[in-house]
Parts: C-alpha cells; sequence; structure tokens
C-alpha cells in the first residue's frame, strides 16, 4: 500500500499476513489484543484499555468449507467465513487475540458465537433490537459498562477517565478524517475508483499505532483533494455514479464491487457498514464517557434493527448529495434481514427518485460470476440508455 | 450510400441456440436460428454466415454487428457487445410498440423487464443462480419423464388434473417427478404440474416490479404453449402479440442497437454513445 499513489495491490490475506506479523511483535511488547467483530462494537472503550483492536470478520471463500463441518450451509457467508477462519488455523490474527467481542445484531451472528466462544474467551454485548425505544439506550449504556468490566477483568487494568476521553478524541478525529475523504467523491468525476478506496480503507484498517493511522487517513486526504485541484480525475465523466448499499463493500469480498467498475460504472458513495454514514456520529464526551460512547453506537444503522428508519433517510440524502444515478443494493445470501429490507430500498430509490435500482443476492464464490455480469452490465446500460429521458 | 441505407447484423449467442438477424433501414430482412453447440464462437460466426447467406448480402454490406447473450464477448467480429436485457427490449418494442413488459425465458435465466414510455428499461429482474425457471428446468423435467421437449409441452396441455410439484431445485424436482410416476400420476398432469410450478414462480418474480402489464413473452421457451398458458393464467393476462419469431428478438434489437449508433455517430461524429471505455 502507497498512501501517496494511493495504490494498493494486496489481497485481503496478504494484509492480514503482514499485519499478524506487526501484530505479534507488539504483543512482545506487552500489547493486548481485543478481536472485534461489528460496526457496534465501541472500540474507544478497547482502545482506553490501551489494547489494539483487530477486525476478525471473515471476507473470503476459503475458509467456509471448514465452517460448513458445524454450521449449516445455509448461513450468510460472513458468519460461516468468520468461524471458518477462527477454526481452520488460517487466520493469522485470530490466535493472537487476548479476547473477542460479538454483539447480538442478526440470529446468524449471535447463534454462531455461541460456538465461536469455545475458541477464545468471548464477551457478546446484548444489543437493543429498537433502538429508538427510551428504554433501549439505558439499557445499552449498561452493556457498555459491562464491557468496560468484562476488558478489565481480562486485560487486568483499570480503564480510567482520562483514557477513556483520550481514546475518543482518537475516534473522533478518525472519523472526521474519514468522512472527509468519503467526501472528496462528491466531485464530479471523482478522484478515486470505489474499488481503490476499499482495497486502501480496508487495509489502512490494520493498524497498530493509532496516531499513524491518522496520518495516514490525512496523506491520503490531501493526496484527494490534490488531484481534484489538479483535475486528475480517476476515470471519465461518462461513467455513471453509483450508490452502494448493503453488504459487500470491503476487500475480499469484493466480487461485485469488482464487476460493476470493470462493467463501466463507478461507485462513488457507500451507505452502510465501511461507508460514509457511519462517520457523521460523533462522540461528545460530556461528563460521562461511556454514556456518551453508548449513544454513538447505538445510532449505527443495520438490518438488524427494527424499524432502521434512519438507513433509509440517508439513503434518500445521499442520492442527492453524491448525484447518484443508480443504486446498487447487495445482500448475502441466508442474510434475512437485509434482503427483506431491500423492498424498502427499492422504494426509495424507484419511487422517490425514479432511479435505476439493482438488488444482488450472492454470496463469496465465484460461481455466479458469468450471471451477475450480464445484471450489472444491464444496469449499466439502463442508465446510460436512459439518461436522455 | 445515404445515411439510412446499409445493413446492420444483431447476433444473439445463447447458452443453447445463437441467433442472427439483419435490418434495413425498413425492417427484418432475414433471421436464421441454429444450436450453440460447444463453442461459443463459432456458433456466432456460424450464424451470422447462415443470416448473411439468407438475405443475399456481403459482409462488406454490414455497416456495424452488435453482438448479445451469454457469447457476446466471445465474437471478436463484433463491434460492440450489449446484454440481452437492452436489445430484448428494444426488439420487443420496435415489433409491438404497445409493449410495456416482458418475460424472456432462456436456456439459464429468465428475465422480467419493464418498459418506460419511451422504450427504455424502467427496471429488470433475474432469477438468481438457481436453473428453477429456465430452459434448463424443463429439458431436465422432459427427460425425468422420458418424453422430448415438444411433447412435453404437448402433454402439459392436455391434463385433468395438475399434480402439484413443491419442488422448485432441478434435483428435488427431479426425484418428486419420479415419485409421482411410481405413484401412477399420468405424465400429463405431472407435465401440467411442472409447467404450473415454473409459471408461478417466473410470474411471482415478474410481478415484483411494478406495474407488470402488456406484457410479452419472448425468447426459445415461449414456444411452448403450455407455458404460456401458464404463465397467462398466473398473470391473469393474455400475452401481447409479436409479430416474429419470439426466439430473435435480442438479435432483432441489437440489430437495431446496430442501426441507431451509426446514425447517432453521423448526427454527432465526436459523442460516443455507449460504449465502455476501459478507463
Ligand atoms: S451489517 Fe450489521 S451485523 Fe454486519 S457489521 Fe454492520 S452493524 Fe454489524
Ligand atoms: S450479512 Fe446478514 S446474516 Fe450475515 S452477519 Fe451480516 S446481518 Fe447477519
Amino acid at each position: 500500500m502507497n498512501v501517496m499513489t494511493l495504490e494498493h495491490t494486496r489481497t485481503i490475506d496478504e494484509v492480514k499476513t503482514s499485519f499478524a506479523l506487526a501484530l505479534e511483535m507488539a504483543k512482545d511488547e506487552g500489547h493486548k489484543v481485543v478481536g472485534c467483530l461489528c460496526s457496534y462494537f465501541p472500540r474507544e472503550v478497547a482502545w482506553a484499555a490501551g489494547a489494539i483492536t483487530v477486525g476478525l470478520c471473515g471476507t473470503t471463500q476459503g475458509p467456509i468449507e471448514a465452517a460448513e463441518q458445524v454450521l449449516p450451509a445455509d448461513q450468510c457467508p460472513m458468519v460461516k467465513a468468520t468461524y471458518g477462519r477462527a477454526i481452520n488455523n488460517t487466520c493469522p490474527i485470530f490466535p493472537l487475540a487476548d479476547c473477542i467481542v460479538g454483539e447480538t445484531t442478526c440470529d446468524g451472528r449471535k447463534k454462531m458465537y455461541e460456538v465461536l466462544g469455545r475458541e477464545k474467551s468471548m464477551h457478546v454485548m446484548d444489543l437493543p433490537q429498537k433502538p429508538e425505544n427510551p428504554a433501549a439506550l439505558r439499557y445499552w449504556i449498561d452493556e457498555v459498562h459491562r464491557l468496560k468490566g468484562f476488558l478489565e477483568a481480562q486485560l487486568d487494568c483499570r480503564i480510567t477517565h482520562d483514557a477513556l476521553l483520550a481514546a475518543i478524541e482518537q475516534g473522533n478525529r478518525e472519523r472526521v478524517l474519514l468522512k472527509r475523504i468519503h467526501q472528496c467523491r462528491k466531485s464530479h468525476p471523482v478522484p478515486i475508483m470505489g474499488l481503490d478506496l476499499v482495497a486502501l480503507s480496508t487495509s489502512m484498517s490494520y493498524t497498530i499505532d493509532r496516531k499513524h493511522y491518522l496520518k495516514e487517513l490525512e496523506s491520503v486526504l490531501e493526496e484527494l483533494r490534490r488531484r481534484i485541484a489538479a483535475k486528475q480525475f480517476a476515470c471519465s465523466a461518462d461513467r455513471p455514479r453509483i450508490l452502494w448499499t448493503g453488504l459487500g463493500n470491503s476487500l475480499g469480498c469484493d466480487k461485485v464491487l469488482r464487476l460493476v467498475e470493470q462493467s463501466g460504472g463507478v461507485v462513488v458513495c457507500q451507505e452502510g457498514c465501511g461507508g460514509v454514514t457511519r462517520m457523521d456520529d460523533q462522540i461528545d464526551p460530556g461528563d460521562d464517557p461511556i454514556e456518551a460512547i453508548a449513544r454513538r453506537y447505538l445510532k449505527v444503522t443495520c438490518a438488524s434493527m427494527s424499524p432502521n428508519n434512519t438507513r433509509f433517510e440517508q439513503i434518500d440524502r445521499l442520492i442527492t448529495e453524491y448525484k447518484i444515478q443508480g443504486v446498487i443494493d447487495l445482500a448475502w445470501q441466508s442474510c434475512h434481514a437485509f434482503n427483506i429490507e431491500s423492498f424498502r430500498v427499492r422504494e426509495v430509490v424507484k419511487e422517490k427518485h425514479g432511479l435505476p435500482y439493482l438488488h444482488i443476492v450472492t454470496d463469496y464464490s465465484q460461481s455466479d460470476v458469468g450471471q451477475l455480469k450480464v445484471r450489472i452490465e444491464g444496469f449499466i446500460e439502463q442508465i446510460k440508455f436512459g439518461l436522455g429521458r | 450510400m445515404t445515411a439510412v441505407n446499409g445493413f446492420y447484423a444483431g447476433i444473439d449467442v445463447g447458452s443453447l441456440t445463437a441467433k442472427s438477424v439483419i435490418i434495413d433501414h425498413s425492417g427484418i430482412v432475414a433471421a436464421k436460428i441454429i444450436r450453440t453447440g460447444a463453442v461459443p464462437q463459432k456458433a456466432g460466426e456460424a450464424v451470422f454466415q447462415k443470416v448473411l447467406d439468407r438475405a443475399h448480402c456481403r459482409r462488406e454490406e454490414i455497416r456495424r454487428i452488435v453482438a448479445t447473450g451469454y457469447g457476446r464477448i466471445s465474437l471478436p467480429f463484433a463491434d460492440k457487445a450489449l446484454t440481452e436485457i437492452s436489445c430484448h427490449a428494444k426488439g420487443v418494442r420496435f415489433l409491438n410498440p404497445d409493449v410495456a413488459s416482458l418475460i424472456d425465458i432462456g436456456g439459464q435465466d429468465s428475465k422480467a423487464i419493464t418498459l418506460n414510455k419511451d422504450g427504455s428499461v424502467a427496471d429488470f429482474i433475474m432469477n438468481d443462480r438457481c436453473a428453477a425457471g429456465t430452459g434448463r428446468f424443463l429439458e431436465i423435467m422432459a427427460g425425468a419423464l422420458e418424453v422430448n421437449i415438444d411433447d412435453f409441452s404437448r402433454l402439459s396441455v392436455r391434463t385433468g388434473e395438475p399434480c402439484q410439484i413443491n419442488s422448485t431445485c432441478i434435483v428435488f424436482a427431479e426425484s418428486e417427478v419420479i415419485s409421482l410416476l411410481a405413484a401412477g400420476n399420468s405424465r400429463s398432469d405431472i407435465a401440467a404440474g411442472l409447467h404450473q410450478s415454473i409459471a408461478r414462480r417466473v410470474g411471482t418474480m415478474a410481478r415484483r416490479l411494478k406495474p407488470f402489464k402488456n406484457t410479452a413473452f419472448v425468447g426459445g421457451v415461449a414456444k411452448n404453449q403450455g407455458l404460456c398458458r401458464a404463465l397467462e393464467n398466473v398473470l391473469g393476462a393474455g400475452f401481447m402479440p409479436i409479430d416474429a419469431d419470439v426466439q430473435i428478438t435480442g438479435a432483432l434489437g441489437a440489430a437495431i442497437f446496430a442501426k441507431e449508433q451509426v446514425l447517432q455517430e453521423q448526427k454527432n461524429e465526436c459523442h460516443d454513445v455507449g460504449t465502455y471505455k476501459n478507463d
């Protein structure tokens, strides 16, 4: 990875392998490692415990076979790959985690965590599923307190008020920079292709030194702004501008995103995990940092929540802000929550904005690539041929 | 040669058949359908040669060639490749301007498409990776009943009481058929049940697109009268008439795109319409 040229050619497995080396060295120096699995994980609490946080989600096909010896085949690939990596000894990072933290989002994750917990000491946070309910926040604040207790016991440390404030400051700075990076893509044409940004940001997120991470984000932002000023765009102006929503926008499980850009589109904005929307919610520490952290993380949107209205308001807003010409909504196979929400995404995109909408259900395998090509090329044609209307 | 004169070709290489159509300024000049076989590129070349012969036309007289279908990218002599989604829409609308939506069932997938008033694609939906609701499903089920595909369709129309078939997966449906045969059900009742099951599946998929009306049924499988009737029942309306072989609408659409693009380029020399620059 080169943050100056924004070039990135490594696969997710290569990223993880080299990260694992650095992680081992950090552990030798006495650092603790907390494995995390979802956007609801309040990372600031782990940072305040002096721990390094590392994502453990599986985004590749390889480990799925191992997982299917325990989990039923008709689970979403994310659930299977995450579990498979943990048990088939192919994840170089998993053994280095001192403990892992999960949240009760969807059924697949929550039941998988019950068996994953046998591999490593694990804490599952109970996430209230109707976040707008006033009691939900009180409950979640308690859960964040319990997480603090768990981490203190596991990592044998005390999480102080000051350490929490410092962690909040760090998280806020990261989010501001990430948001500005994403916003550079409002430019037409964009200064970076969607796939390149996904690869770059996934790979940068595997970081040990978060201060260094901030520096990297700053230089990426600077380079993007320089390109815009110098009119050095990543593609020509006639590529349809695509909004990505749902799943499948991180390195490894990016086959559809890749096809979209190979077929002549460009992804200029992503809603959801890994996208721009989560960067809006900052933490205002006030007098109770734990409460402030809890407040921020309950705002994350996910189809496992009900009614999850914020997601649709954000899609609506992003379509206008990023001058979107078509929306792609990806759900993994057997992901009931995102698959059902697609009906509501379609309503916003087609009925409110009258834009082409493509719903894709797939998994991590390559078996449907030929068929996906037809749909994606057809979708790009639909946008291009419909432009003059 | 004036702006509109000349010939344009569309070639649609599908998984089971390859189709080609030549048009001129006034309409279809010739059309040809052959089996695809194992090598899509060869099929594309062969069908193109055959349609040229039929049109009494030389290759140099074709001003532009657009390819579509699964083999669209394997034809080096085509000027451009477009998906069968755009091409079917274009071809059907040319044959019947009142069509507002269409169903295309091919060898390995099925699609439902709705059209804008100007004929451009408004929305489309395709079956996911499984073969239920495709020509392949019908072929395998005909095999399970040990009849050829034409008899299979005819049988289904002569039913007394169609069997209820619940499996949509090819493997399960095949064993369901075998148990139904063993239980003494007639071949025509089973055939009718299978047709209904596909019709329900494709019809339900199509109706996710709203509004879905004034529908044309195209693609090779649209020649199956049994399925036609069953789908009309599911959709609650008759299909719109198409004044040509329903199997050639994709190739026809491709040929029309070829013509439109030449005309567009003449109008606007520097504007490159719809090509995918690999920038
Ligand atoms: S989509 Fe939902 S379950 Fe998945 S990481 Fe995001 S918040 Fe967590
Ligand atoms: S993709 Fe869906 S089913 Fe899979 S882990 Fe995420 S929310 Fe759960």
